[in-house]
Order: structure tokens, then sequence, then C-alpha cells
């Protein structure tokens, strides 16, 4: 059966696309998938820093694509796991390199032997995004919880939907409990209701993730770090397991329950 | 004195860089000829070499006043009158162009057929534009950074974040309607506004109308 190429985007640059990407998709071949990440970032490529692989990179994507390689040469398999693996993109081109028909047939080929084929899309809406979302199927838009990037990503999912992407669900990245309580900060719902479309994942802001950057080891890895708990839970979702996402305003920990305790005594 | 002068005549700049000078149905043309000729005295250069459109709304055509209007800008102002816009009133014009070839002229008013409005069955995401000749219907919200255009009124069943031009040919008598109305641009005609920013979401309201009213345009709740 062939598998399913998600093109991760935002619109709006920074909100965590790249660190999606590479975690989801260990996440996924954690589980036993495999899965194949695509950096269609030309020009400002990202992915192979997060993941670790920068060192490694021989050919790229734009040597597949211009003949100049074979796109298993291109691949740089994981360090850790095996069914993961890495197309970089090129740094010393820019998006005009490649055409949307181009990545399309790429990614098409991929899910012929891969489960997942996860793109990483760049920000913005001009070439670089039209290059991305030309083979996905399904979307996952990511944004935080600010009015500037609610606003990208509503006009991002406005053009996948005149794309004919229909498939797109949602990830708030960065969410600061302490600041929803406080009302600084946009609730779930709030975001939810304004770009409606449904949500397969919330991630909490976590210092952790720029120390995994610059390690080039991908949180998901820690055992005990929430962020990677999250997106194990989201991996999850997409693999098609019914996992409640946490409402806004829980209080967990010991803490929260004695409180609870106490109201409810 | 002041206030029977604010209307003698509507400018409005185009974005080719014309402007329009749409004149007053009911005051007397030498109060008009009085109000451009103080406007374009105090606007120092502003209105030099400018390329200007009149537009005589509902005044009746007479050809000396029009003659005169011309020589006032074209003497004072080197600016030119690139067209003559006659509005609604036609037989004051067809009187004159009968008399000039003697013989009378009717016009057989043709009965258009009213453009239905635009029924819009989603919500507008940010960068969508909708433009209609008359009214807009949009069954959903209509987002931040999305623009309607109508040349009438707007019908949002959703909340408005984003902005809403109604009576976008001049109709003030057009009005924006929503379930709610939040912070956006609000344009009515040729005028634009800004509702202020606060917690409106405190007390409950079933539906909103921003329409013009003494000269502003201003938000009701019900």
């Amino acid at each position: 059966m062939p598998g399913t190429t998600i093109v991760i985007t935002s619109g709006k640059g920074g909100v965590g696309k790249t660190t999606t990407v590479a975690n989801l998709g260990t996440a996924l071949a954690m589980r036993g998938r495999s899965v194949v990440l695509v950096d269609a970032d030309i020009g400002l490529r990202n992915l192979d820093v997060v993941m670790g692989l920068e060192n490694r990179i021989v050919y790229h994507v734009v040597d597949i694509i211009e003949g100049r390689c074979r796109i298993e040469q291109a691949m740089i398999r994981d360090r850790k796991i095996n069914s993961l693996y890495l197309i970089p993109a090129a740094q010393t081109r820019d998006k005009d390199a490649i055409r949307p028909e181009d990545m399309k047939k790429l990614c098409d080929h991929l899910i012929e032997t891969f489960d997942y084929v996860l793109v990483d899309c760049p920000a913005g809406i001009e070439q670089g995004f039209r290059n991305a979302i030309a083979g996905a199927h399904k979307a996952l838009v990511v944004t935080t919880p600010e009015v500037s990037a609610i606003r990208d990503a509503d006009r991002v999912i406005g053009l996948l939907e005149a794309n004919l992407l229909k498939d797109i669900q949602l990830i708030i990245n960065r969410v600061n409990q302490k600041m929803i309580r406080r009302g600084d900060m946009m609730s779930t719902e709030d975001i939810c209701s304004l770009l409606s479309i449904p949500l397969i994942g919330v991630i909490p802001e976590s210092e952790e993730v720029v120390i995994s950057t610059n390690r080039g080891i991908p949180l998901v890895h820690e055992k005990k770090s929430s962020i990677a708990a999250a997106f194990r839970r989201i991996a999850g979702r997409l693999e098609g397991e019914n996992i409640p996402i946490p409402s806004d305003n829980h209080e967990g920990g010991l803490l929260g329950k004695v409180k609870k305790l106490l109201w409810n005594a | 004195m002041e206030k029977e002068f604010a209307h003698a005549v509507q400018v409005r700049a185009q974005r080719d860089g014309q402007f329009v000078f749409i004149l007053d149905s009911s005051l007397p043309f030498q109060m008009i000829l009085k109000y451009l000729e103080k406007r374009l005295e105090e606007s120092n250069r502003f209105f030099r070499s400018a390329k200007i459109i009149i537009d005589l709304g509902l005044r009746p055509f007479r050809f000396d006043e029009v003659v005169t209007l011309r020589d006032l800008l074209k003497n004072h102002w080197q600016a030119h009158i690139t067209e003559l816009r006659l509005g609604h009133r036609f037989d004051s014009f067809f009187e004159w162009a009968s008399k000039l070839i003697g013989i009378p002229i009717y016009q057989i008013p043709v009965q258009e057929k009213e453009p239905e409005p635009v029924i819009i069955k989603q919500t507008c995401r940010s960068g969508t534009r909708i433009e209609a000749p008359q009214d807009c219907v949009i069954l959903g919200d209509v987002n931040p950074g999305a623009e309607i255009i109508a040349g009438r009124d707007i019908i949002v069943f959703g909340v408005l974040r984003g902005i809403a031009h109604a009576g976008a040919y001049g109709n003030r008598e057009s009005k924006i309607w929503a379930l709610s109305i939040e912070p956006s641009q609000l344009r009515i005609a040729d005028l634009v506004a800004i509702p202020p920013r606060q917690d409106r979401s405190s007390h409950t309201k079933r539906y909103e109308i921003a329409e013009i009213r003494d000269d502003q345009i201003q938000v009701i709740s019900f």
C-alpha cells in the first residue's frame, strides 16, 4: 500500500515547522514506520542541522531533480533509527531551482517505498510554498498562539483549500499555560474557532527545544520531556489512535491533584 | 455658513491620480462656485494641473454652469476636466442637446434587472477578496486579512473581523450587518471607521449593524 505525503507548513517563519518535521518524523519511525523527511526550504536549509546530519550531506534534492544523482544517493539515514531518512535541501541554490511538478514526481516516487513522506515547507506563500505542497495529500499547519502567526496560518489554509488540499489539521506550538490563565495568551479554543480546522496537537513552550536543536538530537528521543510526549501523541493520532488532547487550564502534577481534592471536599 | 458649505463639493481621489468632484444637488450654483474657489485657494497648489472628473450627481445639466466650472479650473489652476458625469438627471441634458439640433430628445428607460446579491457560503479566510455589485451575504466568518467590497449592503452571518466596505460606489444608505463586529476597519461609501479596542464580548449581543448617522459610521448592538 503506498504511503502518505504530508506537508508541514505555516506561512509565518519560526513557529516550529522544522522542529515538528524532525520530531514527528522521528516519533513515527520509532513506532516502526518507514519515514523520509524532505527539506523543501531550498537556500535556507535547516532540517539537516536539527537532525544532526549536516556533515553527511553529499547530494541534495536539487541534485535529484536535475538528474545528477539517484534518489538513494541523496537519502541520508538517521544516526539512531534505521527506518528514518532525510533528503536535504540545497543551500547554494534558491527556491526557483525546482518546480511543483518536480516535487510531485519525487514525492509520488517516494511513497512507493515509504509509509510517510514529510515535507518541510519554507515560510511564505510563493514558489517555495507552491513546490512543497505540490505532492502532498495531507497538510499539518503549525501556528503559535500569536496574532500574526494565526493570521498567516489562516491565509495558508485558504491557499491549501484553493489548491484542493482539504485534509488539513492544526498544531498549536509554544503554548504557555500560565499566560493563558492570566489572559495574556489566546486559548486553544479561540484559535481553533478562528482557523476552523481540526486540531491534532498542542505543544508546550520549553527551553528544551533550542537545546536539542543545538545538539542535533530531536527531542523525541528524550523519554522525560513533555514536548517529546506531545509529539509522540501526535504521531499516535496520525496513525489513527484516539488520544484526547489535554484542554487548557488543566493543572497537572501533585499540586493540581491536591487542589482538586480540596475543592471537591 | 460653514455647515452649508461642507457638502457643496465632495472631493474624492481615484487610484489613477484623478480627482472626482461631486457637486451637491440642492445648493445654488453660485454657492458651489464660491466653495470651490475657497477650497482651491486653501489647498494651495494641491490641485494645480490636476485632472478632474465632474460628477453632477442629482444636479441638472446646465451648459453655462459647466463652462464656468471648466474656465475657473483652467484659468486659475491649469486643471483640466477630463470627464463630465451626468449622474441621474438626463432630462436637462437632453433639453440642451435638443435645442442644439432642433429635435426633441427622449430616452426610453431600460428595465435593468437589479443584480442579485452575491452569496458566499463559507468563511472568508485571510487573503480572500470578494467584490459584489450590490448586496453581499457571507454565511460564515470574515477573518482578519479578508476584504468584502459591495455596492450596497454587506451581511455577515458570523463574526466580522476583516475589512468590509459597503456602498463602495458612494451609497451612504448602505449598512453592514454581522452577528458580531470585532475591531477591524469599517468603510461605508467614503467614510472609514475603526471600532474602539475594548472588551466588547462582555455583554451578550444578538447582532450588530454599522451605518452612517450624523456623518459618522456608528455600530448599534441588538
